[in-house]
């Protein structure tokens, strides 16, 4: 991100010098406004669809549609707590619908809910996997084109739906392997670092602070979540170093099915 | 049909959590609440992506490499005359819509190139604001494989669907 960011800047400014030097303050003013006005229309939408989120947590809505969607978030989403696989599936349902602006707080909420208890500042493969799914859209009725199209005086406004369709699904698809596919490969790389890392950590943590009950938990959830096959064979002891200090709270409420799909 | 959707979701859910006796008027409050306080950590993001797209288009560099691409695209299948959109469409969710308009004035909606724009800019999301917005509130600055991923997956997703608007 920050990389590309840079480049656009540079490319861009370079390239107004030579054409036009003021058009680079005023494009610069021009885009700022453009995030403030958006900004302000934001405010407003997500306003309302978290307000509906509240009322929804509220009726325990948001818990059934977390459970009815657990099959397809538990295989892509491997060993995220229940509040995470709620947000998870909000978004997905938000996503679906064509419901974009509400579909964004609770991609917040959900990668927020994933950093929790881990003091890396680098994605998990399950936030690339939520960014992937998300950006490749998973949009099954483009009611905006749809919408221009007509306006435009189309005869036929959803002529194009079928391929449409088609590319949302194979983009979503190859998004999906892709993080699949690349996140073992990196993920067994890490393995080696990891292990070293693990027996340092192992050596230098307290190990008195935690009850015995909530370190074999952490060893169930963590061991799911890491795919490392190491993790699984061993002691709870050091997984508990590993895990640092992740909220006792996400770990038991979804120790129960995280034993069960072990 | 879809404009059935939002009237529904917020009529079943009131009406839901009315007969169960929550009070939603104090949890819609508390999250409503929260937009503000969202917004402040998305701000920045969002000027910093939408000032160097801005700059991007005003500059003339994404006409030029639009320019470049157009003989790559139609070797995969994608119109040439799709460039702009194609590279504008990760970026910037409102530019590119006044791509998409200038493609619809320009060439018509109902030909393969206004199918196949409507295809572009209908199977993939402006996948730099998903992803500054979505990691804006925690502190996980190294996205990693992320953003290519989600771009070559869009960019396949666009070879298939511009493919399939020539056989259909």
């Amino acid at each position: 991100m920050a990389f590309i960011w840079i480049i656009i800047m540079l490319i861009s400014i370079a390239a107004l010098i030579f054409a036009d030097p003021s058009a680079v303050l005023s494009s610069m003013i021009t885009g700022a406004n453009g995030a403030v006005s958006l900004a302000l229309t934001l405010v407003a939408l997500y306003g309302i669809w978290l307000g509906l989120f509240e009322v929804l947590d509220g009726t325990g809505i948001a818990d059934k549609l977390a459970r009815l969607l657990r099959p397809v978030v538990r295989r892509l989403f491997k060993g995220e707590s229940a509040e995470t696989e709620k947000y998870v599936s909000m978004n997905i349902s938000a996503n679906l619908l064509g419901l974009g602006n509400a579909a964004t707080p609770m991609g917040i909420g959900a990668v927020g809910s994933m950093k929790r208890g881990r003091n890396k500042a680098i994605a998990t493969t399950n936030m690339i996997m939520l960014v992937v799914i998300s950006a490749t859209s998973l949009q099954i009725f483009p009611s905006t084109v749809i919408s221009m199209r007509a306006a435009a005086g189309s005869a036929n406004p959803a002529d194009f739906l079928l391929p449409c369709i088609a590319a949302t699904v194979t983009s979503t698809i190859v998004g999906i392997i892709g993080v699949k596919l690349l996140g073992r490969l990196l993920e067994k790389r890490e393995a080696k670092k990891d292990r070293k890392r693990a027996t340092k950590t192992y050596l230098s943590t307290d190990l008195s602070e935690t009850a015995p009950t909530d370190v074999t938990l952490n060893v169930a959830g963590k061991a799911n979540d890491r795919k490392n096959d190491f993790m699984l064979n061993c002691d709870p002891l050091t997984s508990k170093a590993l895990n640092g200090h992740a909220p006792n709270e996400s770990v038991s409420r979804g120790s129960g099915e995280t034993e069960k799909s072990l | 049909m879809t404009i059935y959707i939002v009237p529904l979701i917020f009529l079943t859910v009131l009406g839901i959590s009315f007969l169960r006796k929550k009070d939603a008027y104090s949890a819609f409050v508390k999250g409503a609440g929260s937009a503000l306080e969202l917004m402040a950590g998305v701000l920045p993001y969002l000027m910093a992506v939408m000032i160097a797209c801005e700059l991007f288009r005003t500059s003339g560099a994404s006409a030029v490499f639009s320019g470049f691409m157009s003989p790559a695209l139609e070797t995969v299948g994608i119109p040439g005359e799709l460039s702009e959109l194609v590279l504008l469409r990760p970026l910037s969710g409102a530019g590119s819509l006044s791509v998409l308009e200038n493609i619809y004035a320009t060439y018509g909606t109902d030909c393969f190139i206004g199918r196949c724009a409507s295809v572009v800019y209908g199977s993939s999301e402006t996948v730099f604001y998903v992803s500054a917005i979505y990691f804006s509130k925690s502190e996980v600055r190294n996205l990693r494989y992320a953003i290519p991923l989600a771009l070559v997956a869009a960019f396949i997703g666009n070879i298939v669907g511009c493919n399939l608007c020539r056989l259909i």
